[in-house]
This record gives structure tokens, sequence and C-alpha cells, in this order.
């Protein structure tokens, strides 16, 4: 069903998002449903690297949007850094992870190798690798491991055509599609909470219900070790 | 108090304060500030004890003077002493161009404070309830953030393209300028000038795509008026707004006037110093230190920016009494030649005497020999009149000589960063 009356609109790459009353607070409390499956605890500070229209950014505060009520941060009581990902502004992270001790860093997988290399021109590489997770962001697809990159702790799955948010789970290490915000049908799933075109898991293997305690209604999404980047 | 919808709109009551009026409002807001800065930020307080001066008695702007003024290297050095109880939850970073970032804080109370000015900046660019903004990611910028709540209260929609500010994101730019068809816009310069360069021999011409655009505020780059023009004209929108403002604070927005953007007096309070610490008068250059008049967020009590701005003369005829000021340069777009401070602006503003001239991106060359008085500028395209050209910088500038090197086909990204070091484009001379 569309959204009626949108008052917020973000292109993303193959499609749009609209948003009205109410719509930006569902969102939210999902992606904090996602950080909590991935291991990032109350009161935690997230940077995340990513562009302002991606709603891993936008819906990090409250003060990021208007009419969103309670962002990441205040659902977590935490602290939420605004990291652009143009290439300018990822040279400058490692600079700003000397200043502030962060909890977990999210971080899109098409900007991790740049600033793997920026940390380590640093020096910063080792003790980010042992202070932060480090969350790393993918499309279709975990990306294969790179001995040469910054190693992820977790992985998270955003379709942004589709608003599909999936986390990796730190019990099941599959991908988990959250039951009332999910559908699956055969291998195409839909996004019950907004109007988006659904989404075409092309590889990767399917799970049906019950097969995670986490999350014992949701259907999980597995890749193979190389698929999960190990 | 009423919202005209032509002319400079003025609803809120901060602006119909008289000069004393509003010089009292602010005199009391610094001592607040300062009173807070000086019992839970020990970076201040530490300070402060040290330089001899404490805001109880503060009084006037006078006594204001007297406290010590700080840099970004201060602060990256304080470290946690630098810390507000107050600060909020949410951080953006400066763009470290002027050394390294600095992580700048953000809480509800402090936004709630710069809403309002977002709003009443919007409304003098010619914002209405019911129209469709496209702006710039809230991520990038503290001001940013403010933006689309501003759209929200004023009645509008808020239309956001994918990806971020870089020349390679402007494709992604027009492709939601089609699709929404905004009345208005908010982006910076370089982003404006690197769309309108892409766009050469395309099928879609900008014009085209901007049809309806009634407004466009632009940062991040000071407008000469032919440049302003050049946008304006290229575009075909109805008018070019310029908006600044610094992560520390700072708020400014031009009216349609366009006389120098007006300082929103009731969240920042603003000084044009000399080198010697001393306030210059309005129309003379200094160097621009910001106070944060909110004892929320990060707080920044007499920061030295680094900019050079002047505070323009008289009154606008807008009727606004809030003082006006432009942001001619920051260190990252401005040289020292022998020893005057020539900014990338003041450059433009001669080569842009050539009306052929206009558009074309414009580069400051540092080098050694700038210290003999050479003044070394890189411009796009090929040569057009260099020595008129060569007479009008070193009579208007004040520079023994004026080297150019033309770039022809060579483009070099627009940025915020005004200034090449020699080493970096090598080329022959005319």
């Amino acid at each position: 069903m569309p959204t009626e009356n949108p008052y917020l609109l973000f292109d993303v790459p193959g499609g749009q998002l609209a948003f009205g009353d109410g719509d930006l607070d569902v969102w939210a409390e999902h992606l904090a449903w996602c950080y909590r499956m991935m291991g990032i605890p109350d009161g935690s500070t997230i940077a995340v690297q990513d562009y302002g229209s991606s709603p891993i950014s936008f819906l990090g505060s409250s003060l990021l949007m208007p009419g969103l009520r309670r962002g990441v941060a205040e659902r977590f009581d935490g602290r939420f850094i605004c990291l652009d990902a143009s290439a300018e502004r990822v040279t400058l992270t490692p600079a700003l992870l000397a200043q502030l001790s962060v909890d977990a860093l999210v971080i899109r997988e098409d900007v991790l190798e740049l600033l793997s290399a920026e940390l380590r021109k640093k020096g910063f590489a080792d003790l980010a690798q042992r202070t932060m997770k480090t969350i790393v962001v993918f499309g279709d697809e975990p990306p294969a491991l790179n001995p040469v990159r910054l190693q992820p702790s977790r992985h998270f799955m955003h379709v942004e055509s589709a608003l599909l948010l999936a986390p990796q789970c730190v019990k099941c290490d599959c991908f988990h599609l959250r039951e009332g915000f999910y559908e699956v049908d055969g291998r195409m799933i839909r996004n019950l909470r907004l109007a988006a075109p659904p989404y075409y898991l092309s590889r990767g293997e399917l799970f049906g219900p019950s097969h995670c305690a986490a999350g014992i209604h949701d259907w999980c999404i597995g890749w193979s070790p190389r698929g999960r980047g190990i | 108090m009423r919202d005209t919808t032509s002319g400079c709109a003025r609803n809120d009551l901060i602006e119909t304060l008289s000069g004393a009026q509003l010089t009292a409002w602010q005199t009391g807001r610094l001592r607040e500030v300062t009173n807070h800065a000086y019992f839970d930020v020990p970076f201040y307080r530490k300070l402060w004890d040290r330089a001899g001066v404490e805001p109880g008695p503060l009084r006037s702007l006078e006594d204001f003077e007297r406290f010590p003024t700080i840099s970004k290297h201060d602060l990256v050095e304080a470290g946690d002493g630098w810390t507000n109880p107050h600060q909020g939850p949410v951080a953006f970073s400066t763009r470290g161009t002027s050394g390294a970032p600095l992580l700048v804080w953000l809480s509800a109370e402090e936004e709630e404070a710069y809403i309002q000015p977002t709003m009443r900046g919007f409304r003098w660019a010619g914002f209405r309830s019911g129209m469709t903004a496209l702006l710039m990611s809230p991520v990038w910028h503290r001001l940013a953030a403010c933006e689309a709540h501003a759209i929200a209260r004023l009645g509008g929609r808020c239309a956001f393209f994918w990806g971020s500010m870089g020349s390679e994101f402007t494709d992604s730019f027009l492709h939601t300028l089609s699709s929404q068809r905004p009345e208005f816009i908010t982006t910076t310069a370089p982003f404006l000038l690197s769309l309108i360069r892409g766009s050469h021999g395309a099928t879609n011409r900008p014009h085209q795509l901007f049809k309806g655009v009634r407004s466009v505020v632009v940062v991040g780059l000071p407008l000469t008026p032919r440049m302003r023009e050049f946008l304006r004209d290229r575009l075909e929108v109805e008018d070019v707004f310029e908006r600044g403002g610094t992560q520390e604070g700072a708020a400014i927005d031009e009216c349609r006037w366009h006389t120098a953007p007006h300082v929103h007096e009731d969240v920042c309070y603003l000084e044009v110093l000399d080198d010697a610490g001393i306030p210059v008068a309005p129309g003379s250059r200094g160097r621009l230190i910001v106070t944060k008049l909110s004892t929320a967020g990060s707080v920044f009590v007499r920061y030295d920016t680094g900019d050079i701005a002047a505070f323009a003369p008289g009154q606008c005829p807008c009727g606004c009494g809030f003082r006006r000021l432009k942001i001619y340069g920051r260190p990252e777009s401005s040289v020292l030649v022998g020893d005057r401070i020539i900014t990338a602006y003041d450059v433009r503003m001669c080569i842009e005497e050539d009306p052929t001239l206009v558009g074309r991106n414009v580069l400051l060359i540092r080098e050694a020999n700038a210290r003999a008085g050479v003044l070394t500028v890189a411009i796009e395209g090929e040569a057009h009149d260099p020595a008129k050209l060569q007479a009008r910088l070193r009579e208007q500038l004040g520079v023994a000589s004026a080297d150019l090197v033309w770039l022809g086909d060579l483009r070099v990204n627009w940025g915020f960063r005004q200034v090449l070091d020699g080493r970096e484009l090598q080329l022959p001379r005319s």
C-alpha cells in the first residue's frame, strides 16, 4: 500500500522510499532491533559511515529527521556519529576514531577498503580492530574475505530499494528477516511495512521459521563460509 | 508580527529588537554561556583562570573581548576536558582542511535553537508552505541536519538524492531533480558548478531539469556577483542565495537583496578581529571568531575559525537589523603572497571582469616565489587576454607580479579546497 501523504522522499539505488507520518519510528525501531541482533548493547556509541540518504544514517537520531520521535541513539540511550561515506570524509575517519572511543563502526562495504588503507597509513588499524565492532553493510551478497581490509565483526544486509535490513545474528550467523517486517514467498522477499518493490534473492540459502531461537518466527538467509567473508 | 511574502519575511521577535536591545540580549546570552562553560567545561575554566578572566562580571561586549580566543588545535588537545555535560547524542565531523578534524556535538535543545534561523533563512530565500525542497544530506553538516526540520515546519516536503556532495553524484542529483520537481534546493556551489561543467554535450541540459525551481541556496563557496549571475542564468532559476555557517556555530543567510549574508544573531555572536586581536570596523577584513549562544551541544567561546571575513557597513534595504557578514576565504582557499593574504574569491573577482572567464574553475597555487610577491593562478580552459588579466591582478590585488597557468582541457574538481601546492600541478605558464 503506498504511503499516504509522504513528506520525506529518498531516492535510493533502484528505487525510491517515501515516508509519511509515523513511518520513520517503525523503521528506527527495526534498525535498533537489527543492532541488538548483531550484539550491540544499550548505551553504545555507534558511528555510521554511509550516505545521508541511507536509512542506516538518517534513522540514527531524531535530530536528523523531522517526524522521527526516537532514532537509534535515543532508543539505545547512546550516541550516534555521522560519518558521510564520500571518499574525502572517509579519509578523516582514522583521526576521529583516535579522538573518541566508538563501540561500533557501521560502514558501507564499498568504502571499507579505503578506510582500511587510511587506518593502516595512520598506524591505527590494530587498535581499531581491538576496540570496536566493525559492521560491514552489503547489498546482494556478503563480500569475500579480504585480509587487507578491516575484518568485520558482523555483516549487515541492506537492499536500499526494498528497505530490506537483515542483520547477521550472533547466535546462528545467518541473516534474519524479521517477522512482521518481511514476508518470504519462494525466493521473493516482500516488505510488509512500507510500499517498496519486492526483492528477489538470487543467491544464498533460505531457512524457514524455527531456524534460530533468537527470532523463532523469522526467516533466515545463510551463505556459504566464503559468502560470509570467512 | 507578520510573515510577509515579499522582501525579507520577518516574524520572529528577535528581528524586531533595536541595536541596543539586541546588544543587551546578546550580552546576557554570552554571560550565560561563559558561566556554563566556566563551571561545566574544564577546558574553559583552566584557560580563563590562566588568562585572569571570569564570566561573573561580564556586563558588556567589551568585557567579553577580554576572553582569549581559541583554535581547533586547542580543542583537539583538550580532549575530554572540552566535553560539555549537555553536549547531546549526535556528532558531526569538521572537514579537517586546517589540520585534524574535530567532532562537534549536537543536542536536541541546540538544534531547536538553530531550526528557527534556518526557517528564517529559507523564508528569506522564498520557501513557502506546500513546496518541495531538494536538500543536502543531513549527515553532511550540523546545519544540514536542521534543514529538513525547518522545511517540515514551514509546511514543505523534503526530497533527498542518493549519495554525497562529490561530483560523482551529480547524475544522482539530476535524477531526483527530474523526478521530484522541487521548487527549492539547498546544495553546495562546487557541486552545482561541477554539474554545469559535466553537462556539456549532454542531451538534457541542466536548465531543462531546473525548470520550476524558484530558489537555489548554496553553501561552501563565497559567491561573487558574476558567479551568482552565472549560476542563475545557466540553471534558469529565479534566484540564487548564499548561505553559510560553520560546524562551530556560525549561521548566516542572504536575503533577496544579496548585499551580504545576515548573521543569525539569536544563535551566534560573531566577531571580526585583526592580527592583534582588535575588532576591525565594518568593511575591513579580519579573522572570523565564533561564539555559539547556546549552552548545549559542543561549547565554542571565541573560537578562531581562521576564516577571512568582513562585516558589511550600513543597513540592508530589507530592514532586518542583523549585521551582515561576508566570509571571503578559509585557510584552504587563500595564499600568502608577499605580506598579503589573497583569497580565491579576490582572484575570481578580478578574473570574472572578463565575461568569457566567468564560471571557470580557478585555483591558487602555493609556491616558493609567493614570498617574493608572485601570485600564481591556474585557470581552467584556454588562455584569454592574459596580459590584461595579469595587469588587473597586479593592480587590484597589490601583488608584484601574477603568473598564470592555463589548464586547457585538464579538469580539476570543483571543491572547497581552492589552493594547490605547486608540485601538484606541472604545466607551462604564460
